[in-house]
């Protein structure tokens, strides 16, 4: 009994040490083929400077479409097209706030030797 | 004979000097700005070459490294090294202008301009059409070696000064041809009085003569007052005699300078144009310091008879002529008609008459003004239309 209270409190104390980006975003990324690295340099391919590319991720989390995709056809096919997270899951402040750990975490500004 | 057309030709040299002097100004200035405005735009032209020049061979550069740029994008993850070249460093720039990463030595980027110079270098700005690795504009720096502008500004040098000395020749044929007229007329008008003078000496003479030896006492009071008109008339028609002499034939002569009590000379002149002034009731007002001056009697002697003979011509009626002579200056002022304020700079110029009411020739004060000059003398001129006219020497 003791165990699993443990084991509970373990749990939840991960859950609640994950950030937003983490618990929003690579808990269902983990699963694709593409990395999130690699998804994060398609953007800035498309759409260049940082705030391009988070208005760009922003409408696409909302809006998502096969033209407004940064992923080759083949992967929107092979995987197909993620599903607009809606407001109520996933409010518009807690969005821009993972969108920027996801910019922190990947940008090539300070990176390029 | 070409003596004579030679001292006639010399004597208006000066005015047509002056014109042509003026006149190559003006059109050697306006010469110079044209072939300023000229190197300027040549100089620009030269510039665009040798840019267009450096642009293939800085475009050839962006290319090659654009591929790489690529291959650093897609490899990102495994490498984050920049590629670099010995030939040229670069930068990248994202949409917001944002540097993403820098080799340049000029960080100052100009991103609307495709090429240009800054700082000794050259600057050549590629916008990418995939931003790889966040990149909208990559910018290739190379040395900027100026050999051109050199080479450039020795060329505007060169045919700079090469074409004004052409254009400046031409405007000297030109101005010639232009003053070709004037310079045929004051030489007509001078001949013309050189002749005159010489067919008025003799006639001249004899009535100054006899009008001399007349013995008035045997004349009844008509006649004494005819000959008195033909006293004046032929005292002014000897002033104009003495000028125009002078113009023709001494004023080449060397100077005859000695000292000179000017006080004398203008007792004598008021005396002799006393006749004159009395025929228009003008009254003498003279107050003389007794002055030495190292001149020429002749020379002097035009210079206060031309001075008293315009007071006397341009006077009213009843009026008076004022002649003060101290150390240092002489002034004669009279009451009469005065000259307009613009027209006093041009009373010196030859066969200039702003009267025509009066005789003459309008030589009377260049010839002053060509004696006060060679005696290094000033003259100032104040006049009051219908108040009076006051010259002053001062030497």
């Amino acid at each position: 009994m003791v165990k699993k209270i443990f084991i509970s409190i373990f749990i939840i104390s991960t859950l609640y040490s994950q950030n937003i980006y983490e618990k929003s975003c690579v808990e269902c990324h983990k699963s694709l083929p593409a990395s999130l690295e690699r998804m994060f340099m398609n953007y800035l391919l498309v759409y260049s400077g940082e705030k391009n590319v988070k208005v760009g991720l922003f409408h696409y989390i909302r809006y998502p479409h096969k033209d407004t995709s940064v992923m080759s056809k083949l992967f929107i096919d092979t995987i197909g097209l993620k599903k607009a997270i809606p407001r109520y899951k996933l409010s518009d402040k807690e969005l821009k706030k993972a969108i920027n750990i996801y910019w922190e975490k990947y940008k090539v500004i300070g990176k390029i030797k | 004979m070409l003596a004579l057309k030679n001292r006639v030709t010399n004597s208006i040299l000066n005015s047509e000097r002056k014109s042509l002097l003026r006149f190559l100004t003006l059109y050697i200035l306006m010469s110079t700005v044209v072939i300023l405005l000229l190197s300027i735009f040549y100089y620009q032209y030269q510039d665009k070459l040798n840019l267009a020049n450096h642009r293939t061979q800085l475009s050839t550069y962006a290319h090659e490294l654009i591929r790489r740029l690529k291959q650093t994008h897609h490899f990102f993850d495994q490498s984050q090294i920049y590629p670099r070249d010995n030939r040229f460093k670069s930068a990248i720039y994202d949409m917001e202008y944002i540097n993403i990463f820098s080799l340049l030595d000029e960080k100052k980027v100009y991103f609307h301009k495709e090429i240009y110079r800054i700082n000794s270098k050259i600057h050549f700005i590629k916008v990418l059409d995939n931003y790889y690795l966040g990149a909208k504009y990559l910018v290739i720096e190379v040395d900027d070696i100026d050999d051109w502008i050199d080479e450039t500004l020795r060329n505007i040098i060169l045919y700079g000064v090469i074409i004004l000395l052409l254009l400046a020749l031409f405007g000297l044929y030109l101005a010639r041809l232009f003053l070709k007229p004037m310079r045929d007329y004051i030489m007509l008008l001078d001949t013309f009085i050189k002749d005159t003078t010489h067919e008025l000496n003799t006639p001249l003479s004899a009535i100054m003569a006899n009008i001399e030896m007349m013995d008035r006492e045997v004349m009844v009071e008509k006649n004494i007052k005819k000959l008195h008109r033909i006293n004046i008339a032929a005292k002014t028609v000897s002033n104009i005699y003495n000028d125009l002499t002078y113009l023709t034939l001494k004023r080449e002569k060397t100077s005859q300078n000695i000292d000179i009590d000017i006080r004398d000379i203008i007792y004598n002149r008021v005396e002799y144009f006393d006749i004159l002034a009395s025929s228009k009731k003008i009254e003498f007002r003279v107050d003389l310091d007794s002055v030495i001056v190292y001149i020429d009697r002749e020379k002097i002697t035009r210079v206060v008879d031309n001075l008293i003979s315009n007071a006397i011509k341009y006077n009213r009626r009843g009026g008076f002529i004022e002649i003060e002579l101290r150390e240092k200056y002489l002034s004669i002022s009279d009451s009469g008609i005065g000259i307009e304020e613009s027209k006093i700079p041009y009373i010196f110029d030859r066969y200039m008459r702003f009267n025509q009411s009066e005789g003459g020739f309008g030589i009377g004060l260049n010839i002053v003004k060509d004696i006060l000059n060679e005696y290094h003398i000033s003259i100032e001129v104040y006049s009051k239309i219908n108040k009076g006219t006051k010259m002053v020497l001062r030497w």
